[in-house]
This record gives C-alpha cells, sequence and structure tokens, in this order.
C-alpha cells in the first residue's frame, strides 16, 4: 500500500525522499552511446542513492544480437567508465538483478513480443507492477514504429511514460508530426520529452536565484539590464557524429533547445508554482514573445583548422564524413528580442558553437552603468558595468561583478567578482541532469521536460532563420578552431556598441 | 594581552593571506560543546563534517578543573572543489575553557557568530539543565542539536528537553536515526493502526522515541518492548517484524550532517518527545 496514502498520521514530517511507484524502464537503443555515456551511469547513481523503486527492473532493447550477460557486461564497464561514482559491486549487482536485454529490429512484431515476455517476467520476479518508462533512445527514423508498437501494445495494467530524446523533429512541420503520432497514443501527460539541459542543477538555480531572493526580481526588466549574454560554447567538434551533425547543425544541435531553453528560463515571468504546467506555461509566453530577428541579426559561421589547447585540430569540412564543401554551421550568434513590457528593446544576445576555445555555457545579465559615478577620472578604465553571471558549467554558480575601491591613496575603482560556488557552499558533487530527469519521470514530473508548444515555438523561430540562410550561400569556413567564432559575430553585437563579455 | 576575540581575528586574517586563492565560504555557524569525554568524539565527527557543510566551527572544550583562561587555536580547514582546482575553506576555532569561563561561553562565542548566517549548537552529553553555560547558547543559538542516546535518565530527561522546545528548535540524532525505520512504520499503515505493542532492539532513546511517535501520532497508548543493543537492529509489531530499511546505516558525520540541514522547529519530533515519557 502506498505510504503516501491520505489520512495516514505516520507520513506527516517525515523528511523521506519521494519514491518512486515500481516499475520497469525500457530502453530503445540499449547499446547505443547515450545508454552507455548518461542513462546507465545515471541509474547506478540513483541505485546507489537508493533513489530507484525498491522494485525495478531494466529492459534493454537493440539490435545487436547478444545475450543478456553480455549487454550486463556491457553496462557494467560503461558504469565503471562514466559513473560519477566509485564503483560498488554490490550495488550493481542489485541492479543487474533486474536488467534483461531483447535483441530486436524494432519494427518485428515478433521482437516486440519478446520485449512483452521480458516485462511480464520482470512484474512476476521483480514486482513492477505493470508501470513502464519507455526512453527512445533511438534515431528520429526508428522513432514511429516503435511509438506505433508501443500504443498498439499498451496495456491497461499499471501507468505509462515515454521519455524522448532530442532532436526533437528537424522543424516545425516534422515535429508536428511526431506530437501527431505521440498523441495518437499517448496523453501530454505521458510524454517526456528531454531536453537535458534542463536537468542540469545550476539551470534550475536560475529560478531559485530569481524567484527565491527579493532582490533580483525587482532590477529583472528593461528598466535596469542593459542587455543579457547567453553562451553554449564547446570546445571539441562533431565526435564522429557528422551524419546527424551534418543535417542537423548547431542551431538544430543546441540553439533550438538548449539555448532557446536558456532565454526562456532567463525572461519568464514568475510561476504561480513549480507545478509543470505552470512553470512551463510561462516559458512558452516567452518563447512566443520572441521577435523573429532579421538576416543581420544572426550570424552564421563554420570552424576551420585552428588550435585547441595547443593542438592542432581539423577543419568541419576535414572531419570524417563531412562533405567537403559542407555549408553546415558550426556556430551561430544572434540577437533575439522578447516582445513583452518586461523585456521591450532589452537585446538577448545568444551564441553557440564548436571549437571554440573552450567549454562554456553562462548566462551574463549586464546592467546598466552607475548613472553618475562622481569618480570621473577613472570612470571607463577600470570601472564596467555591473554584471551576474551564472555559470551553467563548468565551475557551476553565480558571481557578480562589481565595483571597488583599490587599497591606498586616490579614488582608484577596480572590477572585483563576488563568486558563489556550487562545490564550494554545498560540498556535494552536482547530479547528473539524466539522473534528476529519469528520476522525474518515474515520479511523473514533467516540470523539467518541455512540452509540445514549447517545443513548436522553438522550431517556428529555428524556422524562419533557416528559411533566411537558404538565400546565400555562406563562405565557410569563416573562423579557426579555438576562436570565439567568426568577426561577423563581434560585428553583430559591436554595432549596438557593446561588446561580447570577455573570457 | 589581546581579547580571545581579537585573537582570533588576527590569527584568521593571516590565515586567509596564506590561503589567498581558496575560496570563504560558510553556510553557518556551527558551535560544539563537547566536555572532556566527548572532546574526541566531537573531533572525529567534525573531521567527517566539514566538508559536507562549509562553516565556521566554534568547538568549545570546557574544563572547570583547568586554570580560569581560555586557550585558542585557529584553523582553516581547505578542501579541493568537487571537478575544479578551486579550494574552499572553512574557519576552525578551537576554544579550551577553563575554571569559571565554562560558565560564560555566551559572551565568547556570540562575536565570533557569522552575521546572518544560522547558528547551530551540538551539545555533547547529556546537557546541565538550568545551567548557564546551557542557559547562554540556547540564547545564541537558533538550534540545538543533541543525541539523546548520550544520555542516562531516560526518558526523565526528555521532560528538561521538551521545557526547551519554546525557546530554541531542537533536533536529536537519535531521532534522526530512526527515520528510515519510521518510513519503514508508515509504509504499513492502515494494519499498523491498532497496533497494541511495538519491540525494538537498539539504543533505548531511539526505541522510546519510536514508540512516542506511534503513541502521538496515533493518539492512542502503545506499549514498548525494548531489548538494549548500540545500533537500531530490530523493530516489529505486535510481534510481527518490520522489514529493515534499505541501505547501510549513517554514520556519526552524517547524521549530523542531516541535522545541520534542518530548520525550524519540528512539531513531530516534540510530541513523540512529549509521549515518550
Amino acid at each position: 500500500m502506498s505510504s503516501r496514502e491520505d489520512g495516514n498520521p505516520l507520513v506527516e514530517g517525515l523528511r523521506l525522499r519521494r519514491s518512486p511507484d515500481s516499475c520497469a524502464l525500457v530502453v530503445f537503443g540499449a547499446t547505443g552511446d547515450l545508454t552507455r555515456r548518461k542513462i546507465f551511469p545515471a541509474l547506478y547513481a540513483l541505485a546507489l542513492r537508493r533513489l530507484l523503486p525498491e522494485r525495478f527492473g531494466v529492459v534493454g532493447v537493440a539490435r545487436t544480437e547478444q545475450t543478456t550477460k553480455q549487454w550486463i557486461a556491457d553496462m557494467k564497464k560503461a558504469v565503471r567508465e562514466y559513473a560519477r561514482d566509485d564503483f560498488d559491486a554490490q550495488v550493481w549487482n542489485e541492479l543487474a538483478e533486474g536488467m534483461r536485454y531483447v535483441a530486436t529490429d524494432f519494427a518485428e512484431d515478433e521482437g516486440q513480443d519478446r520485449v512483452v515476455d521480458a516485462l511480464r517476467d520482470l512484474d512476476e520476479q521483480r514486482g513492477c507492477s505493470g508501470n513502464r518508462l519507455y526512453y527512445l533512445a533511438v534515431p528520429p527514423n526508428a522513432f514511429e514504429t516503435i511509438v506505433n508498437e508501443l500504443g498498439e501494445r499498451r496495456s491497461t495494467d499499471g501507468w505509462i511514460r515515454l521519455i524522448v530524446e532530442k532532436p526533437f523533429g528537424h522543424d516545425r512541420d516534422s515535429a508536428h508530426r511526431l506530437n501527431e503520432i505521440l498523441q495518437q497514443h499517448f496523453t501530454e501527460q505521458e510524454i517526456f520529452r528531454i531536453d537535458h539541459y534542463l536537468g542540469k542543477e545550476t539551470v534550475q538555480n536560475m529560478l531559485a536565484l530569481r524567484f527565491a531572493n527579493g532582490i533580483f526580481e525587482p532590477i529583472w526588466n528593461r528598466q535596469f539590464i542593459d542587455h543579457i549574454q547567453i553562451t553554449v560554447g564547446e570546445s571539441i567538434g562533431i565526435e564522429g557524429r557528422a551524419a546527424f551533425y551534418e543535417e542537423a547543425g548547431v542551431i538544430r544541435d543546441v540553439f533550438q533547445n538548449h539555448l532557446l531553453q536558456l532565454v526562456a528560463l532567463t525572461a519568464m515571468e514568475p510561476p504561480i508554482d513549480f507545478t509543470a504546467d505552470s512553470v512551463r506555461n510561462e516559458k512558452v509566453k516567452v518563447l512566443r514573445s520572441l521577435h523573429t530577428p532579421g538576416p543581420k541579426s544572426v550570424v552564421r559561421g563554420q570552424y576551420g583548422l585552428g588550435f585547441i589547447e595547443g593542438e592542432e585540430v581539423p577543419g568541419y569540412r576535414e572531419e570524417p564524413g563531412v562533405a567537403s564543401d559542407s555549408t553546415t554551421e558550426t556556430y551561430i550568434a544572434a540577437k533575439l528580442y522578447v516582445d513583452n513590457w518586461r523585456w521591450a528593446d532589452t537585446p538577448f544576445y545568444v551564441r553557440a558553437g564548436k571549437r571554440l576555445p573552450r567549454r562554456e555555457t553562462t548566462i551574463a545579465i549586464q546592467f546598466q552603468r552607475a548613472p553618475h559615478p562622481p569618480f570621473a577620472e577613472i570612470a571607463g578604465e577600470g570601472l564596467r558595468p555591473n554584471v551576474l553571471l551564472i555559470h551553467v558549467q563548468p565551475d557551476e554558480g553565480v558571481s557578480l561583478a562589481i565595483g571597488a575601491k583599490v587599497p591606498g591613496a586616490g579614488m582608484n575603482i577596480r572590477t572585483v567578482h563576488m563568486d558563489f560556488l556550487y562545490g564550494g557552499a554545498f560540498r556535494t558533487s552536482l547530479p547528473e541532469a539524466y539522473e534528476r530527469l529519469i528520476l522525474d519521470a518515474m515520479l511523473g514530473d514533467a516540470t523539467l521536460f518541455t512540452r509540445s508548444d514549447e517545443v513548436d515555438e522553438q522550431w517556428g523561430l529555428v524556422d524562419a532563420i533557416v528559411a533566411a540562410w537558404k538565400r546565400d550561400r555562406p563562405n565557410f569556413p569563416n573562423y579557426p578552431a579555438g576562436s570565439w567564432g567568426p568577426a561577423g559575430a563581434d560585428e553583430l553585437i559591436r554595432r549596438d556598441g557593446r561588446s561580447w563579455r570577455r573570457h | 594581552m589581546a581579547s580571545v576575540v581579537a585573537q582570533v581575528e588576527r590569527r584568521l586574517a593571516e590565515l586567509r593571506v596564506h590561503h589567498a586563492e581558496g575560496t570563504r565560504t560558510s553556510v553557518m555557524t556551527h558551535v560544539a560543546w563537547a566536555p572532556p569525554q566527548w572532546a574526541a568524539a566531537a573531533r572525529r565527527t567534525l573531521a567527517g563534517l566539514d566538508e559536507l557543510h562549509p562553516s565556521r566551527t566554534i568547538l568549545l572544550f570546557p574544563d572547570a578543573r583547568k586554570a580560569d583562561r581560555i586557550g585558542v587555536d585557529v584553523e582553516l580547514r581547505c578542501f579541493t572543489i568537487p571537478g575544479s582546482s578551486r579550494e574552499v575553506c572553512s574557519e576552525v576555532i578551537e576554544l579550551r575553557l577553563g575554571g569559571d569561563r565554562t560558565r560564560v561561553p555566551g559572551s565568547i562565542v556570540e562575536p565570533l557568530l557569522i552575521t546572518d548566517l544560522p547558528t547551530f549548537c551540538r551539545w555533547r552529553g547529556l546537557p546541565p539543565w538550568g545551567k548557564p553555560e546551557l542557559e547562554q547558547l540556547v540564547d545564541v543559538c537558533d538550534r540545538l542539536v543533541v543525541d539523546s542516546s548520550e544520555w542516562r535518565g531516560l526518558p526523565g530527561a526528555y521532560t528538561q528537553l521538551a521545557a526547551l522546545f519554546d525557546r530554541i528548535a531542537v533536533s536529536d540524532i537519535a531521532w534522526g536515526r530512526s527515520l528510515g525505520w519510521r518510513g519503514r512504520l508508515a509504509s504499513l499503515w492502515p494494519d499498523v493502526k491498532s497496533v497494541k505493542t511495538l519491540s525494538v532492539t537498539g539504543p533505548r532513546a531511539d526505541a522510546l522515541l519510536l514508540a512516542g511517535w506511534l503513541r502521538s501520532r496515533l493518539t492512542r497508548p502503545v506499549k514498548l518492548s525494548h531489548r538494549s543493543a548500540p545500533e537500531l537492529e530490530r523493530v516489529a509489531v505486535d510481534g510481527e517484524p518490520v522489514p529493515a530499511p534499505r541501505g547501510p546505516a549513517l554514520d556519526a558525520s552524517d547524521l549530523l550532517s542531516a541535522e545541520l540541514d534542518v530548520f525550524g522547529r519540528d512539531p513531530i519530533y516534540e510530541a513523540a518527545v512529549s509521549a515518550a515519557r
């Protein structure tokens, strides 16, 4: 029986974490990179912290012919390699007892029957109660077949939930199509579209920073903020994902999802509560308010040969699997406007790219300068505007740049940082985004997942930008690997009398 | 001769110069009162704790038999931040109180508290009810953390503890230790509604609090049958064993750490204490 049952006086005041119902997780794409690098290390971390349901099992489904024993050995290796915790054999063995593997082509009826058999076996042996969490860690082309199969075979026993990985579509039309397929068989409450950025502690801390502190919200608007810069930089290249990246580019890989979600969280109005619909209602309002940028407000780029951390790296067109005349963009910078009362005329400068000098995701809120600093002789030298800098990764935390007097005679002012470092104040390692998201899906909490209307709005903006790009052929490559992007990106912000944040 | 506070501040300033790269971060002031027989245990617990809760820790070692003076040691404990090359440093101020100084800890501690952050006082052993040292620390701290399994004279001592509830929020490590078992008992609802006897093998405090909790939540008498053991090993209701909580039991540092994450009064605990007597 449920310990959360109404009227149970014993649960009051228990500081126990909410525990998911007994369930089985079915991972489609069980031999893929995502499963090895993210899903299983996350499951292991949850198991180690006793956050998984007591009655739990995993069915791995993939085309690779192998036995359950071989699959378990492979996942064990992956956990040893990628988990954030030391390996504990007892914890792993408990998890492995509930693991089953089914080798099948997703379209085969016979294979799907074996998945059902494996689940029935888990229900009987592990007490998973018919509850199912399906994780679609598969390429988009396998998506429709699996969803239809699941829909047609859905049981009335227990709950059913679907985690859907990005990319969710290729454009607005294809996203509509995917939503139609999903919604033929599942309700919106059963669909969990992952944008793993939302599972990051620092992204969630943006909400805490804004809405749990009285000092920020009154100045979080066009009256006090000069502009906002959001950077999602990666130093790595495409890491063997040429087939995907040639189709997607940075606009579909990062801009459409992570970057626009960061814009939404930065600009959204306070939700009335922290429930899934309240938060997502506010985010979608921001996405609807985004002004479609004109061609001069978007810059795209592609990296050429260059140096990262002293190592020479090839240009994008020299990467294996990439066309030698590829026009796929690996960099985007844009000036966005949120057309609403709070943000009218306040630019959001956003940029994302590969082969930038370092991995960095930051949101920088640049406040307006002090209206009349009485230190005339130093103004413009050491004193810069206040910047609230949210470090999403790495060095997770928040810092505030303020002007301070340099000790000694005179009145020299210099910018200094007041830092809050996550790892400093809370001495626990931050959970990986996938840990939080998988657990939330088991609990049925969709707050940190994207809703269909959010996805729709995101694609609407991307489609408009891509349509404009089709009118001309870019002159690529236009930035060397290891630089902060093409000259056009600097020009984009310089035209407004501003500059990208110093690194 | 500089005052104790001035000595501490000067020493901290010197240490900060030597650890200029370390970030000074505090989420609380942690005061620990540890009479001689508890000094070693207090140091051990702190060693496992300050990496989890960056704080200014004020360790008070009272010994009324020693000379009427205050001995001071100050150190910075620096830890590398996971995933970063940066360090975070916590301040540990050790004050050895001798003679009559053991009776006036409030005036020594108060100027050393970090402004605007909560102050937790871990009191080792049985508090001297009504004595100035306890009264003063109750007045300057926000939360008193005890472990009633360290006490003799149970359940009588719970009466004196309950008298503090309106003055300071109280945490009891014995109560924290029973959390998993309380969760298990709660999961037996509604069958557990009619329980007549609770059998507990474990520390007496833990058993008394579990029984008090059941009585106060169910608003009816529950008889306690207790067998002593150093750890909470077994719980049964009306002879039926309750499944043990998952995972290993927490150690002393983790238990204290969990209590340091709690703010405000705990009415469920307070009711359990009242019903444990």
